[in-house]
C-alpha cells in the first residue's frame, strides 16, 4: 500500500533552487533512504515532507491524505500530518522523562491516561527500556537516547516515519548493531519509513529502495543491489563503494564492448552510461577496488604496474599501483613482494561512462 | 521562508501593538514640534516657531557643543580604560580577578543621578575627600563642576559597558588561534597586539558607538554637576526649559528633542549595523577554557594592581563610600570629627515625609511586580519574533530600535502627555500603571535582548519535535519553549528589577501625588536643595540594587552577553 507520494518537489532557497522536482514513492512495510553527499538536498527533502520546510511547488500525500499541493494551495502544518521524525539529534525534551517524552504524543491525541500508559511501556518495553521511563534524558547514553527517541516518533503510530541520519551519533560498533535493529523493528511493525543518510553503508544496509540524490534531484533508484552493481552514472558509480577512476578515451568493439585507452594503458569494460558516450575523447572508467586481482606472477589476462607502496589495514593490504599517469588501488592478502606486480581487471567490473 | 505562516494573527497582533507603543511617544513629539502652543490647546496652530527660537538661542548652541564634547570626551575615557580593565581580567594572571570582576561592574548598576550625587557629597567643593585632601594638603587642585570633570565622571561611569562587551569578545575568541601565532613565533605580548587586538576590534567599535549614544543622552549627570556651573547638555537643557519660560513650552522641548533624536536615531542604526559584524567575527566560534594566560610578573602585578585600584577607588569608592557617609551625618567640614556625628535623622525624615515613603515602596513595587510583568511583557514580544521570517519579524526590530533614540526623560515626557489626552488612558495616569507601560518601553531592547537570547538557547529541533508529535505551535512554546527558558525568565526579572530600580528620568514628568519613585524624586528634590534626604534615598537605592544584585546572581542572570 502506497503511504506517502512525493510529485515533482521545488524548493528555493533565495534565487537557489534546493530541490529541483523530486519525485517517488514509498510503501508499507518498505524502508526508503535518501542517499547523497552533503547538500544533495535529502534533508531538505525529508523536512518538506515533514512540513518543516515549505516547498514552492510540488505535492505530498501522506496516508492517503493530500499533505501539500500548490496548486490547490494546501499546505498542512507538521502537526496535522500524522508523521514520525526522529532527528539527527535526537532531539528529546530535556525537561520530560523518558516517559513523557515518549507520551506526549499520545497525550496530544487525547488518550486516556490509562491507554497512554500500557501503549507507552509496551513500546519502552519492546525497544528494551523499560527500567529507564523515570529517567532524564542527559542520563542516558547516546544509543538509549535513540531508542527513547525512536519510541517518541513511533508510538502514536504515525503514517510514515522519518529518520534524519538516525545512526550517525553513535559509535561504530553500535552503528552496526543500529542498522540491524532499525531494519527488523521497522519490518516488524509493517509501517513506512523513510530515511536520509549520507553513509551509503547505512543506506545499502537497512533500506529496501534507495533513492539517490545530487543537486536537489533524485539520479538514480533502485534496490541496494541495483544501485551499488548497476549504477547508471558516473556520479553514482563514484559515489558508491571505494573505486579506481580513469580518465580517457573510448573506443567502441564490434561485439557491443569497448575499450577505454588511458596514457599508455588501456582495459576492456562495458558502457553502463545510460545516456550514449557525448565526446569519446574524454570518459571515465570506475572499477570497484574490491574487482581487481592482483599477482606477483602475471597471468593470461594480467598487466604489470609499478607496487608504489603496500598499506596495512588489518583484515587485508590495501595496494597502491601505478603506470604511466594510471594509478591503481587494489586488495590483497598479503605484501607484494616485488617492485612490480600483476593485476587483473574484469571486462566486466570495468564500466564506462560519460564525465 | 520556512513555517513563515506559523501563528500569524498572534505574532501580527503583538507586534502591532508594540509598534503602535513606541511610535505613539516619537510621533507625539514631532507632532507637538511644529505646533505653536501644547498640542492639547484650543487654538493650536502649525508653526516653526519653536525651531526658530531654539536656532537662534545661544543656550541651544552651547548646550548642542557640549553634548558633543560630552559623548566624545566620555568615549575617549571609558573605551581605553573599558578594553584595558578587559584584557587585564580576562587574558592575563591577574591576581584577585575573579573577584574583581563583580566590583568593576558595580556603576552599571547604579543609576547615574545616585553616582553623581555620590561625586558631589565626595570630592565636591565641600566634599569629604576633599576637606579631608585640603586639611592634609592645604587645598584640592580639582573641581568637578567643570566640564572635563563632568567628562572623566561620565566616563568613568560607563566603563562597565565598555568592559562587558569586550570581555565577552575576548572570551569567546578561540584560543586556537593565539596558540597558532605563538607557535609561528610571536610572543605573547605581541600575539595580543597582531590577533587578540585585530579580533576584539568590532567589540570595540560597538561599545564606543553605543556610549557615544549614552553621551548624547546622558541627563543625570550633567544634571546634577554641571547646573551649578550653569552646564547644559540638551536633555538638561529640554529640562531647563520650563525655568526658562517660567511655564510649560512644550513645543520648545519637543523641537530640542527633534534634534537630538536627529543625532540618535543613526548612531542606533550604526549601532545595529556594528553588532551584526561583531557577530560576524565571534562566529567564528571556538570553545574550551582558556589556558596560557598572559604572566604579568610582579613588576606587572604591581602595576595592574594599582592602576585598577585607582580606578576603583575614584569609580566605586568615592561615590558610594560618600553616600553611605552622608546619608548617615548631617554636619561635617573641617575639624569636625565625623564619628561623633553619626545619625540616622536623615532615614527618619524619609519615613516621615510621606511622599518620599511612598516613593520607596512604588520603587519596590514597579520593580518587583512590575519588572515580572515587564518580563512576561518581553515574552510575549520575543515569542512573537521567535524564528519569525516574516515581514512582522522586520518590523519588530525597527520597533525595538526606535525606544533607544529617545531619552528615558522624552519617553516619560511623551507618555505623561498620551496619559493626560487619550481619553480611555486619562484614568490610569495617577496609577503606577502610566509609570510601568513607560518603563517597559524605557527597558524594552535591553529586556528583549535578554529574552531573545534566552529563547534562542531552545535548539530548533525540540521545538520542531513537538510540532511533529502533534503539537500546534502555541502548544509547542506552552509545553517545550516556556518550560526549556524558565530559568533565563528568573535571571531577566532580576535583571529587568535592577533597570527598573536604577530608573530615575522617565518618572520625571510622569510620576504624580501617590506615584512617586525613588529616582525622579531625588531628581525633583535637587531643586530644593535637600541634601539629606537625597543622600538617604541615595543609600536606599544602593541597598535595593545589591538586593537586586544578589538575588540575580542566585537566580543566575547572566550578566554577561
Amino acid at each position: 500500500m502506497t503511504e506517502l507520494v512525493v510529485e515533482n518537489v521545488e524548493k528555493w532557497l533565495g534565487g537557489l533552487k534546493i530541490l529541483s522536482g523530486a519525485s517517488f514513492k514509498a510503501h508499507k512495510g518498505r524502508i526508503v533512504a535518501l542517499l547523497g553527499a552533503s547538500g544533495s538536498g535529502k534533508t531538505t527533502l525529508l523536512r518538506c515532507i515533514a512540513g518543516l520546510e515549505q516547498p514552492e511547488i510540488g505535492k505530498i500525500v501522506i496516508g492517503g491524505k493530500t499533505a501539500l499541493d500548490d496548486k490547490a494551495g494546501v499546505a498542512l502544518a507538521p502537526e496535522e500530518r500524522e508523521i514520525g521524525l526522529v532527528f539527527q539529534s535526537y532531539a528529546l525534551w530535556p525537561h520530560r522523562t523518558v516517559f513523557e517524552n515518549v507520551a506526549y504524543g499520545l497525550k496530544l491525541r487525547k488518550r486516556p491516561t490509562e491507554e497512554i500508559k500500557t501503549r507507552v511501556e509496551a513500546i519502552l518495553d519492546k525497544l528494551g527500556l523499560a527500567h529507564l521511563a523515570a529517567r532524564y534524558p542527559d542520563q542516558l547514553s547516546g544509543g538509549q537516547q535513540q531508542r527513547v527517541a525512536i519510541c517518541r516518533a513511533l508510538v502514536y503510530e504515525p503514517k510514515v516515519l522519518l529518520l534524519d541520519e538516525p545512526l550517525s551519533n553513535l559509535d561504530a560498533k553500535l552503528r552496526e548493531e543500529a542498522r540491524f535493529w532499525i531494519r527488523k523493528l521497522i519490518l516488524e511493525l509493517g509501517i513506512c519509513a523513510i530515511m536520509v543518510t549520507h553513509d551509503q553503508g547505512e543506506a545499502l544496509a537497512i533500506a529496501d529502495h534507495v533513492l539517490l540524490l545530487k543537486g536537489g534531484s533524485i539520479v538514480q533508484d533502485g534496490t541496494p543491489m541495483q544501485i551499488y552493481g548497476r549504477p547508471n552514472s558516473f556520479y553514482a558509480a563514484d559515489f558508491m563503494g571505494t573505486n579506481n577512476v580513469l580518465a580517457g578515451a573510448y573506443e567502441p568493439q564490434p561485439d557491443g564492448t569497448g575499450i577505454i585507452r588511458c596514457d599508455g594503458w588501456s582495459l576492456p569494460g562495458v558502457w553502463q552510461d545510460a545516456e550514449p558516450p557525448r565526446d569519446p575523447s574524454d570518459i571515465r572508467a570506475v572499477v570497484r577496488v574490491e574487482t581487481v586481482t592482483v599477482t606477483p606472477e602475471p597471468t593470461e589476462t594480467s598487466q604489470p604496474l609499478d607496487v608504489e607502496g603496500c598499506i596495512y589495514l588489518g583484515d587485508k593490504w590495501e595496494y597502491r599501483l601505478k603506470r604511466g599517469s594510471v594509478r591503481l588501488r587494489a586488495q590483497g592478502t598479503a605484501a607484494l613482494p616485488a617492485d612490480v606486480a600483476h593485476c587483473t581487471v574484469q571486462p566486466a567490473s570495468t564500466w564506462l561512462f560519460n564525465p | 521562508m520556512s513555517l513563515s505562516n506559523d501563528a500569524p494573527r498572534f505574532r501580527a497582533g503583538v507586534i502591532l501593538a508594540l509598534f503602535v507603543m513606541v511610535a505613539a511617544p516619537a510621533l507625539l513629539v514631532i507632532y507637538q514640534s511644529v505646533l505653536d502652543a501644547p498640542f492639547f490647546d484650543d487654538n493650536v496652530r502649525f508653526s516653526l516657531e519653536a525651531f526658530r527660537f531654539v536656532l537662534t538661542d545661544p543656550e541651544f548652541y552651547r548646550a548642542f557643543w557640549t553634548t558633543t564634547l560630552y559623548a566624545f570626551g566620555m568615549v575617549l575615557v571609558a573605551v581605553p580604560l573599558g578594553g584595558i580593565l578587559a584584557f587585564l581580567i580576562t587574558r592575563t594572571d591577574l591576581k584577585g580577578r575573579k573577584w574583581l570582576e563583580p566590583i568593576v561592574l558595580v556603576p552599571m548598576f547604579l543609576s547615574s543621578i545616585v553616582l553623581a550625587f555620590g561625586y558631589t557629597v565626595s570630592v565636591g567643593p565641600s566634599g569629604f575627600v576633599t576637606i579631608a585632601f585640603k586639611s592634609i594638603f592645604g587645598s584640592a587642585p580639582w573641581s568637578i563642576y567643570t566640564l572635563p570633570g563632568i567628562i572623566l565622571i561620565g566616563g568613568l561611569s560607563h566603563v562597565p559597558t565598555v568592559y562587558l562587551y569586550v570581555a565577552s569578545a575576548m572570551r569567546r575568541l578561540p584560543s586556537d588561534l593565539e596558540e597558532a601565532a605563538r607557535t609561528a613565533g610571536a610572543g605573547i605580548w605581541r600575539v595580543s597586539l597582531d590577533v587578540t587586538l585585530p579580533m576584539v576590534l568590532p567589540a570595540l567599535v560597538f561599545s564606543a558607538a553605543l556610549n557615544l549614544l549614552l553621551g548624547f543622552e546622558t541627563f543625570g549627570i550633567p544634571l546634577v554637576l554641571g547646573d551649578p556651573n550653569g552646564i547644559l547638555v540638551l536633555t538638561t537643557y529640554i529640562y531647563k526649559v520650563n525655568t526658562i519660560f517660567g511655564a510649560p513650552t512644550y513645543q520648545v522641548m519637543a523641537a530640542v528633542t527633534v534634534f537630538l533624536i536627529l543625532i540618535t536615531l543613526p548612531l542606533v542604526f550604526i549601532q545595529r549595523r556594528l553588532l551584526r559584524h561583531a557577530r560576524r567575527f565571534a562566529a567564528v566560534g571556538g570553545k574550551g577554557a582558556r589556558t596560557n594566560l598572559l604572566k604579568l610578573g610582579t613588576t606587572g602585578q604591581a602595576i595592574a594592581l594599582s592602576l585598577i585600584g585607582l580606578w576603583l577607588l575614584v569609580s566605586v569608592f568615592f561615590p558610594v563610600g560618600g553616600i553611605v557617609l552622608r546619608a548617615f551625618v548631617e554636619t561635617w567640614g573641617e575639624g569636625i570629627k565625623l564619628t561623633e556625628q553619626l545619625t540616622l535623622a536623615n532615614f527618619r525624615a524619609v519615613f516621615e515625609i510621606p511622599s518620599l515613603s511612598r516613593g520607596i515602596l512604588n520603587t519596590i513595587l514597579l520593580a518587583g511586580f512590575g519588572g515580572a510583568i515587564a518580563v512576561a511583557f518581553y515574552l510575549l514580544v520575543g515569542l512573537a519574533g521567535h524564528r519569525n521570517r516574516g515581514m512582522s519579524g522586520t518590523l519588530l526590530d525597527y520597533s525595538v530600535l526606535l525606544p533607544r533614540a529617545l531619552p528615558g526623560l522624552i519617553v516619560g515626557l511623551t507618555f505623561f502627555w498620551l496619559f493626560l489626552f487619550v481619553p480611555f488612558l486619562i484614568p490610569l495616569r495617577t496609577t503606577l500603571i502610566s509609570l510601568l507601560i513607560a518603563y517597559i518601553i524605557v527597558g524594552l531592547s535591553y529586556g528583549l535582548r535578554i529574552i531573545q537570547s534566552t529563547l534562542l538557547q531552545v535548539a530548533p529541533e525540540l521545538e520542531e519535535s513537538a510540532r511533529i508529535t502533534g503539537a500546534n505551535v502555541y502548544r509547542s512554546w506552552r509545553d517545550v519553549v516556556i518550560p526549556l527558558v524558565k530559568p533565563g525568565l528568573a535571571g531577566a526579572w532580576a535583571m529587568i528589577m535592577i533597570v527598573f530600580l536604577r530608573e530615575y528620568a522617565t518618572g520625571v514628568y510622569l510620576m504624580s501625588s501617590g506615584t512617586e519613585v525613588i529616582g525622579s524624586l531625588m531628581v525633583s528634590l535637587l531643586t530644593s536643595g535637600a541634601m539629606d534626604q537625597i543622600a538617604a534615598l541615595s543609600f536606599i537605592s544602593i541597598a535595593l540594587t545589591a538586593v537586586g544584585l544578589t538575588l540575580a546572581l542566585r537566580l543566575g542572570a547572566k550578566i554577561h552577553d
